[in-house]
């Protein structure tokens, strides 16, 4: 057993005590402030880092890759860097209030928390800061001395959780963060990678820093058969080109990653990157580059592609057209009783690039019946040295011809010029044609030179048909395959043609219309009482009377049903042309040939048509009548159709874009152009007009008028011209 | 031409003056286009509906809104007091035709006969003259000073010129008076060569682009028909 302290020893501990328990709270302050310390470190450095990679992708987003060009690395750079850094700062000013408001007092009560002391250890630090005398022999230093130590344990104990809690938070967005940087920047590596594969070898290795493609000049070299000389042209996006030519693209800055060339009206679609592939050829030139594709018939897109830029050029190729004939004289078909003097031919020649040859073709067929000859006689032929313009003229000796009655003359003008390419065919004028008349056919009246009807020459061109069909026939054996195939295929063509005309007649006959507003055509929604089934025309159930009656005021008239079985034979002939079989065929031409007779000898009718009923109103006319003040029916305009609702979107877009990237939107439209020109030429025109708007644009030009006039030919709106009452308005 | 109005007294509640004409009282005044079997006699489809308008226009007389065609062969002719009869083509009546005709004149009825051609010597002129004569006897100069010239309107120059005359379309002649047979002091067939067919056959509506009113000579026409 110990004996009891005296008073003076128990106070010198209880001041130790105190002093070492002042010291224990002092130690804990400082951890304390430590850990919030960083804590709000951490945090600042979160928030900072955090709006660095949201400022990033604002800039990303919100700036126009044109803007983007013209500021430097260094400002996308510094920029954000500065920014977060202040926000950063911010955070740390914010957060630091809490540390700094740490004192022994406040560290006492956090002790006291973990601890349970009583508040005595709170009381003892107040006393002890205030500078008071500590009583060694008091309660409180008793209660201090015994149960601060333990108070003291549990506070470190609780101060280590709390610093894992602060931390933990920071650490995993900051570990958050960083996983994202390096993500995208190992995206970004990747990338780089991939297209680095995909350069030409030759091309210098190494990071690169994105550079849009530099001017390059074009080089445009014709076929060789147009004997005309290369033009080069300096840095463009547009060009027009005769098919065929070659066009070269020279740069002399950095090669591109690629070149690609889009046909934009041939079907080659963004996937096939097969058939763009073969359009271009790029390949290193010197210290540059040198890309070719030929000219065709069409619009064609050329896109140089390196890193996140591309230039476009434009190729709208123009094809080369076949010679164009008129012929003159004769002016008409005509019907001769007798030949009595030399027949005089005359014809114009036009063609785009120049002539090489020309002449007359006289087809002369004579028979009757199922019995007919054919005989070509060629007279006139000349020849050009490259000529556009010509005029061809001859004189056909008709009784050398040794023409009888029934005989008929087929005349035309063919002319050629220097294009290599078979398949074009040659040049022809439209074919006259003289007929010799029989002596049944002489009547009381003298005859009068008029052109056969349409029916008759129908029968003719079929008689030749058939005739040619037979011939070529009989020399099948000896033919090759291919040439038979050929010529099989030309006859088809014929018979195609024979077939609208013989087409058209049924037609005419059912709405009395010849090439009117309203024509028309089979599957064109209305009820002529015909019906196209696999190609043939039948008569449909609705209408088997083969009357036609369109609402109450149209004309009724008889669908003509022999040349509709005409129509229907030369279908099958056709197609039977088209597989090289000419002895299927000739049998259906046959049938045709009897339908055109049958026709030519039926009864024929002579409509006039109903004359209108009018009803006068005898009210109005005596201002007598009421007005109902009923105003006209407006109707809405109908959907625009699919094609040009996608181009109107395109033109919207282009418009919106034409306000912060005018570059980019005269790509846009120029493509547009390109692409409409095929079938929407007047679209095109108006699209060029908007594109020289752009062109000629400075800041603050109204570019508006336009695109309005390119939206209205798109919708096909018709304005009416404003008269001097009008209120005006885009015209 | 001085155009005077002449009221006609009992709008359009005229008593019959003669058989042919007014089937009842108060009933209205219906144009009739003679249908002949020869020929086109429909080629002036305008021409009704004008001389109706016109006759709405000027007069308070009861008229039918839309005119009729009415067989020569029927004697539903017998209803209209005023026939209209126009063509291009060569006119040759039937036996049927004649009689029903014959007896149209003589009970009254007025024939108007215009040809359409407008030509010397046409095949509708020749011919169209011909029947007139076996009908109703030879076509003589209508006199200028004939009541039919103040029926209405006062034409003191007698029948109004065409536009077809002045510009020498046809026989590029202006015809100074109408033909006519009378029976009595009574006119049965006006035979006209001035081309009124071609004159008056436009669509009522367009009349307000004429600056003169080119169909008064038809109101003349039929007020004569109604009040002689």
């Amino acid at each position: 057993m110990s004996a009891p302290k005296t008073p003076d020893a128990h106070r010198a501990s209880a001041t130790r005590t105190a002093d070492a328990v002042m010291q224990d709270v002092s130690t804990i302050e400082r951890a304390l402030r430590t850990t919030l310390g960083f804590r709000v470190a951490l945090q600042a450095t979160g928030a900072g880092v955090a709006s660095w990679m949201l400022l990033q992708q604002l800039l990303s987003a919100a700036l126009p890759p044109s803007m983007r060009d013209v500021l430097s690395p260094g400002v996308l750079l510094v920029v954000p860097l500065m920014a977060s850094a202040t926000v950063a700062a911010l955070c740390v000013v914010m957060l630091w209030r809490n540390v700094g408001a740490i004192s022994p007092v406040r560290t006492a009560l956090w002790i006291e928390e973990h601890g349970g002391t009583g508040f005595a250890l709170v009381t003892w630090v107040e006393q002890h800061r205030a500078g008071q005398a500590v009583d060694a022999a008091s309660t409180l230093a008793e209660v201090v001395g015994s149960a601060s130590a333990g108070a003291l344990q549990a506070s470190r104990e609780a101060l280590g959780r709390l610093a894992r809690r602060a931390m933990l938070g920071p650490v995993l967005f900051l570990v958050g963060a960083i996983a994202v940087l390096v993500a995208q920047s190992a995206v970004t590596v990747i990338s780089q990678r991939r297209s680095a594969a995909g350069r030409d070898t030759s091309a210098p290795s190494g990071p690169r820093a994105a550079v849009p493609l530099g001017p390059w000049r074009v080089r445009i070299v014709p076929p060789t058969y147009t004997k005309r000389s290369a033009i080069e042209l300096p840095d463009t996006n547009a060009v027009r080109a005769l098919s065929g030519s070659r066009i070269e693209i020279v740069g002399r800055d950095a090669m591109p990653d690629s070149v690609v060339g889009r046909a934009l009206s041939d079907g080659v679609g963004e996937g096939d990157s097969a058939a763009r592939g073969r359009m271009v050829t790029l390949a290193a030139q010197g210290s540059g580059w040198h890309a070719a594709v030929t000219a065709t018939d069409g619009p064609l897109e050329v896109r140089a592609l390196r890193d996140r830029f591309a230039k476009l050029l434009l190729v709208e190729g123009i094809a080369d057209s076949v010679p164009q004939l008129l012929l003159t004289t004769p002016a008409r078909d005509s019907v001769l009783r007798t030949v009595t003097a030399p027949l005089g031919l005359e014809a114009t020649v036009h063609d785009d690039l120049g002539l090489v040859s020309a002449e007359f073709e006289v087809v002369v067929s004579s028979g009757e019946g199922e019995q007919f000859t054919v005989r070509t006689v060629r007279v006139g032929a000349r020849t050009f040295a490259g000529e556009r313009d010509a005029r061809l003229r001859s004189v056909l000796d008709l009784a050398a011809l040794a023409l009888g009655p029934g005989d008929v003359v087929h005349m035309r003008a063919v002319a050629r010029d220097a294009n290599p390419q078979q398949s074009r065919g040659v040049g022809a004028s439209d074919t006259r044609s003289i007929r010799i008349a029989r002596p049944s056919e002489y009547d009381s009246v003298a005859v009068e030179p008029a052109p056969p009807p349409d029916v008759d020459k129908s029968l003719l061109s079929q008689r030749m048909l058939l005739m040619l069909t037979e011939r070529l026939d009989a020399r099948r054996a000896r033919l090759d395959a291919v040439v038979l195939r050929s010529e099989s295929r030309k006859l088809a063509i014929d018979q195609s043609r024979l077939r609208q005309a013989v087409g058209d007649a049924v037609f005419q006959r059912l709405t009395g219309e010849q090439g009117g507003e309203h024509a028309h055509s089979v599957g064109d929604g209305h009820d002529h009482g015909v019906e196209a089934i696999g190609g043939k025309l039948a008569l449909s159930g609705v209408n088997s009377q083969g009357m036609l009656e369109e609402g109450d005021d149209a004309p009724v008239v008889a669908i003509n049903t022999p040349l509709l079985e005409a129509y229907n034979a030369m279908w099958d002939a056709g197609r039977a042309l088209e597989q090289a079989d000419t002895r299927s065929a000739i049998p259906f031409m046959r049938r045709a040939l009897e339908s055109i007779e049958r026709a030519r000898a039926a009864s024929r009718l002579y409509l006039r048509g109903r004359p209108p009923t009018v009803i006068v109103d005898i009210a109005k006319v005596r201002l007598a009548g009421k007005d109902t003040s009923a105003p006209a029916q407006r109707e809405a305009r109908s959907a625009l159709p699919t094609t040009s609702l996608g181009r109107e979107r395109r033109l919207l877009a282009a418009a919106s874009l034409a306000v912060t990237d005018a570059r980019a939107a005269r790509d846009s439209l120029a493509v547009l152009r390109a692409e409409a020109l095929a079938d929407a030429p007047l679209f095109a025109v108006a699209l060029t007009s908007v594109l020289e708007s752009l062109t000629a644009a400075r800041e603050g030009t109204e570019v508006t008028a336009p695109f309005v006039r390119a939206r209205r030919v798109l919708g096909g709106i018709q304005r009416v011209p404003s008269s001097s009452w009008s209120r005006g308005g885009t015209p | 031409m001085v155009a005077r109005r002449y009221a006609v007294s009992t709008a359009g509640k005229l008593s019959p003056p003669h058989a042919v004409g007014v089937p009842g009282a108060g009933a209205p005044f219906v144009f009739a286009t003679a249908q002949y079997d020869s020929g086109d006699w429909d080629s002036a489809p305008m021409v009704p509906a004008n001389v109706i308008d016109a006759v709405a226009r000027y007069t308070s007389l009861a008229v039918a809104p839309q005119g009729v065609v009415v067989p020569l062969s029927s004697e539903a002719c017998f209803q209209y007091p005023l026939l209209f009869l126009t063509g291009h083509l060569p006119v040759r009546f039937s036996a049927r035709e004649v009689d029903v005709l014959r007896r149209y004149l003589r009970r009254g009825g007025l024939l108007f006969v215009d040809d359409h051609n407008h030509d010397v010597d046409g095949a509708f002129h020749k011919t169209v003259r011909e029947e007139i004569a076996r009908v109703a006897g030879a076509l003589v100069a209508l006199p200028k000073t004939h009541p039919l010239y103040r029926a209405f309107f006062v034409f003191d120059n007698g029948p109004p010129t065409t536009s077809h005359e002045m510009n020498g379309w046809g026989d590029n002649l202006v015809h100074e008076h109408l033909d006519a047979v009378l029976f009595g002091t009574r006119l049965a067939v006006l035979y006209s060569n001035k081309d009124y067919s071609s004159e008056w056959s436009y669509h009522p509506d367009n009349k307000r682009f004429l600056s003169v009113d080119n169909t008064k000579f038809a109101v003349n026409l039929v007020v004569y028909a109604l009040t002689r």
